[in-house]
């Protein structure tokens, strides 16, 4: 998949585990709740039916509030241990969303010390920065600059 | 990619420095002065001018001298193509990786041990 620098976000990591751990962590209710959002925030899976159609539906509690959406997604293909596409701009059973944003390509490799780890993360459109700005981007610039510098510092 | 890659290392970079964001913070609200920008800082004018010079390279801001006054201001396509957006959604989704790092190396050695 050609990544378009305006548009994508790529992640890879070696994570020290084998793929079968990592490949539980994300098809394991109970598992992916524990490390899909950032602590304090608790998540929920609601829905993890894990097949191509099938439904991804997370709910989030930030600073003990009731739980409310987080993400509603539909898995596009499932290749057990390796592979796995979602995407937010269709609901479970291929129905299209209110609001498409992105598209999610999870790959898990072997690699000497476990996995290879790769997402890829596909938006719609470098507009949706626009709008992001038109939100008030620039009166919480100083937010996200030390949050950004947390994120290299750390 | 490893053109985008450049790029975001400088952006964090420069970023990473708490005088640079406050120069950042405040030509977000518009453009300014050198000697403007400088002001509320404790620092001699040379040692000011190596930050908005990292920043100027980096491409975060542009500046131009009319007479004897250097006025910058944010250089707007950078934000919009690399940074704002995408940085935030690239910071989701790197700790949502050291997450699930964390988790699956805790859950393999607990499977170790047991």
């Amino acid at each position: 998949m050609t990544l378009d620098p305006e548009r994508d976000l790529e992640i890879t990591r070696t994570i020290k585990a084998p793929r079968s751990a990592v490949w539980a962590a994300w098809t394991n209710p109970a598992s992916f709740e524990q490390w899909w959002v950032p602590a304090p925030a608790l998540c929920k899976v609601e829905t993890m039916d894990v097949r191509p159609g099938g439904a991804l539906i997370t709910r989030i509690s930030e600073g003990g509030s009731p739980f409310g959406p987080h993400l509603s997604a539909c898995y596009l293909e499932i290749d057990p241990g390796k592979r796995i596409v979602f995407t937010n701009a269709l609901v479970g059973g291929y129905r299209p969303a209110e609001q498409p944003f992105m598209t999610a390509i999870i790959t898990l490799d072997d690699h000497d010390l476990g996995t290879a780890y790769r997402a890829l993360v596909m938006h719609r459109n470098p507009d949706d920065q626009k709008m992001h700005r038109d939100l008030g981007f620039y009166d919480g610039w100083g937010t996200v600059a030390a949050q950004l510098a947390a994120l290299v510092e750390n | 990619m490893a053109q985008y890659q450049h790029h975001l290392d400088g952006i964090f970079q420069a970023l990473a420095d708490p005088t640079r964001r406050a120069v950042i913070g405040r030509l977000g609200r518009g453009p300014a002065s050198v000697g403007e920008l400088a002001q509320p800082f404790d620092m001699a004018l040379p040692s000011f001018m190596k930050h908005i010079h990292l920043l100027e390279e980096t491409g975060l801001i542009r500046t131009r001298k009319s007479g004897r006054v250097r006025t910058c201001e944010i250089d707007k396509a950078r934000f919009a193509a690399v940074d704002g957006w995408l940085g935030e959604q690239r910071a989701i989704w790197e700790g949502r990786t050291d997450r699930l790092e964390q988790f699956a190396i805790a859950a393999t050695n607990k499977e170790l041990k047991s």
